[in-house]
């Protein structure tokens, strides 16, 4: 794997020579169900031949736009990576000619973003592994009441550290600016007792094989595992949700098609649909009156009741502190 | 599998770099080595260097990143667990593949073939597959731990992975034919009568063993251990996968570094003391034993 440094640098030095396009344009997002749902509902529909790659890697991106080589036009990312990027001066404006953002949810548009989906980080149980099941943060943080492994979300991102300090008795308005020494005291007090999960793939084997019986996780993997006919449990209670954003690569050989794209994909039909197959919750407020109330009561839109909304805009500015102050904490 | 036997050929032949007899060609022998010296010099080192010179570079001109590889405990922590895992496995490698090699060594050509070819078929392998496999075995309600546990050999679980024992298990796993290739090849030189010599000039077997044979297969060990080293030093995937945070090695750092930080200085100041530690090992191997084993004699 060491062709990741290579091929980084390779694309610096070289450029990356965009394969022969037979298609439109090129998507990328996370893999698995996640990009299954987004193939179906969005690519298969939006009127054009769209080709799928993948996984997101930030890196790959910064690569591609220095050598000048782009060859992928939408892009699913981070929130806090989009308001990051677009910042620096790796991504495209959007054209909101052709995108309608009028009836997006604002929380999660930029002059370079707008929202994909939105998911929670919600606390996920195999009801079959364990006599009871942690309900609250700090249930999920109390070794001696729930013994076992627990799964969390390795990349630095928000989410556990914000669960950490809500365990700890931060009251969800006093979050930011995260009180960072606080939350890694708190998460050293459970360090041995984590399994860290790096995909949302390896997040569904841990729970259900019970390797770790309970977790943070994103709700759509859930609900999809769930659907497999695994005992999950999933308490909503402190939530934290997080949006994926698209974006278009600075450079992009297809803007029009990408612009397009965006548009179909950020319309109301379009994440209605995204929203029933994923368990994630749509970007466009238009989506829930097109849908079934019985399946738009599970996502986490409806959860405002016990949620906590990451802060994108905290978090883009002190990703690379926090990133750099976690990864350290880890290694310890 | 006539190819298997013409692979240990080829690492038993050296690939030419330092034929034995030079014959005249026409051309001069360096005229053969221009094409693959340009192809590495052009997708190899220029990118290298690119990342090398962004590690002066990025985000300011000096030499910061580097000092602050140096003086962060953290980082200094991630070398050495580099360098510790690279050397159980190399040595776990060597003490399971030498006995492997020996083995196929002396077994008539029938039986070694099919045994080779369970050895080459592993690599052929994806090892993203293999990784996820042991993964499925070694974790705490795996398959191993289960019928330990269903045969009341064990009470609780035991922790085989997300620590050094699953990193070793599945590294050691990938490696074993990196070590008994070359081992293969020299083993295969070795002249059988040499020991029966040794035996009838009143050397006992671990005189024989210590005097004649192991001096003749150091070589091929050296050889074998220096690339189990080297390649462990950059590995990635299955340390990230089978070890813990707590045993996490150089190249996931760098990838983190490229990855989810977008820091390319200090990834590129990361590459470039494994590439200088590499290359110090590779020096060291040439001046203790030439390029025997490695393909030259």
């Amino acid at each position: 794997m060491r062709n990741v440094i290579a091929c980084a640098a390779f694309a610096a030095a070289v450029g990356l020579a965009a394969p022969a396009l037979a298609a439109d344009m090129v998507f990328v997002s996370w893999g698995g169900t996640t990009q299954d749902a987004q193939k179906a509902a969005w690519a298969e529909k939006a009127g054009l031949s769209v080709l799928q790659d993948g996984p997101t890697d930030y890196g790959k991106i910064k690569a591609m736009v220095e050598a000048g080589k782009v060859a992928w036009d939408v892009v699913d990312v981070e929130g806090d990576y989009a308001v990051q990027a677009g910042d620096a001066g790796v991504l495209e404006k959007l054209d909101f000619s052709v995108i309608d953002k009028s009836k997006l949810d604002p929380r999660f548009v930029t002059d370079y973003s707008v929202g994909s989906f939105y998911y929670s980080f919600v606390i996920g149980c195999n009801q079959d592994a364990v006599k009871a099941c942690p309900k609250t943060w700090a249930d999920l943080f109390d070794t001696a009441k729930f013994p076992g492994k627990r799964a969390f979300y390795k990349w630095s991102a928000p989410g556990v550290i914000e669960a950490a300090l809500l365990a700890d008795g931060v009251a969800a308005d006093k979050l930011y600016p995260l009180d960072l020494d606080r939350a890694f005291k708190k998460l050293d007090t459970i360090k041995k007792d984590i399994v860290w999960w790096t995909g949302g793939a390896q997040s569904q084997q841990l729970l259900a094989s019970a390797e770790a019986p309970f977790g943070s996780f994103w709700n759509g993997r859930l609900t999809a595992l769930e659907k497999t006919g695994v005992k999950v449990s999933v308490s909503w209670d402190g939530n934290i949700t997080a949006a994926d954003s698209l974006v278009v690569p600075k450079g992009s050989k297809n803007k029009a098609a990408a612009m397009k794209f965006i548009a179909y994909a950020s319309s109301a039909k379009a994440q209605a649909e995204f929203a029933a197959a994923s368990g994630y919750a749509p970007t466009n407020l238009g989506s829930p009156a097109l849908m079934d109330p019985a399946l738009a009561k599970t996502l986490p839109d409806q959860q405002t009741a016990k949620q906590i909304n990451a802060d994108m805009t905290y978090w883009a500015k002190n990703r690379d502190a926090i990133g750099t102050r976690w990864y350290a904490w880890q290694a310890k | 599998m006539a190819g298997v036997t013409r692979q240990a050929a080829a690492i038993e032949g050296g690939t030419g770099l330092a034929p034995g007899r030079p014959r005249r060609l026409p051309a001069g022998p360096f005229a053969l080595v221009v094409p693959g010296l340009l192809l590495l010099v052009v997708f190899f080192a220029l990118p290298v260097l690119a990342l090398l010179l962004r590690s002066v570079l990025e985000p300011e001109p000096g030499l910061a990143n580097y000092a602050a590889l140096i003086g962060s405990g953290t980082y200094l922590k991630i070398f050495f667990n580099t360098f510790l895992v690279s050397a159980v496995v190399t040595l776990v490698s060597l003490a399971i593949g030498f006995p492997v090699a020996w083995t196929l060594a002396i077994l008539p050509p029938r039986i070694a073939q099919p045994i080779f070819g369970v050895l080459i078929l592993s690599m052929w392998t994806n090892l993203l597959t293999r990784t996820y496999a042991w993964m499925v075995l070694l974790q705490r309600t795996g398959v191993i731990n289960k019928s330990l546990i269903g045969l009341g050999l064990i009470d609780a679980p035991l922790p085989m992975v997300n620590n050094l024992t699953g990193v070793t298990i599945g590294m050691t796993y990938i490696m074993l034919p990196f070590v008994v290739l070359p081992l293969y090849g020299v083993i295969r030189r070795i002249d059988p009568a040499i020991l029966q010599a040794a035996a009838l000039c009143g050397a006992s077997r671990f005189q024989a063993l210590r005097l004649v044979l192991i001096p003749l297969v150091a070589p091929g060990m050296a050889a074998g251990a220096l690339m189990v080293f080297v390649m462990s030093l950059g590995y990635f995937v299955t340390p990230a996968l089978l070890g813990g945070t707590a045993n996490m090695m150089l190249a996931e750092l760098i990838a983190q570094f490229v990855q989810s930080l977008v820091n390319w200085g200090m990834g590129g100041a990361a590459a470039l003391v494994l590439l200088v530690v590499t290359l110090a090992l590779y020096a060291l191997q040439l001046r203790l034993f030439g390029t025997a084993g490695l393909g030259g004699r």
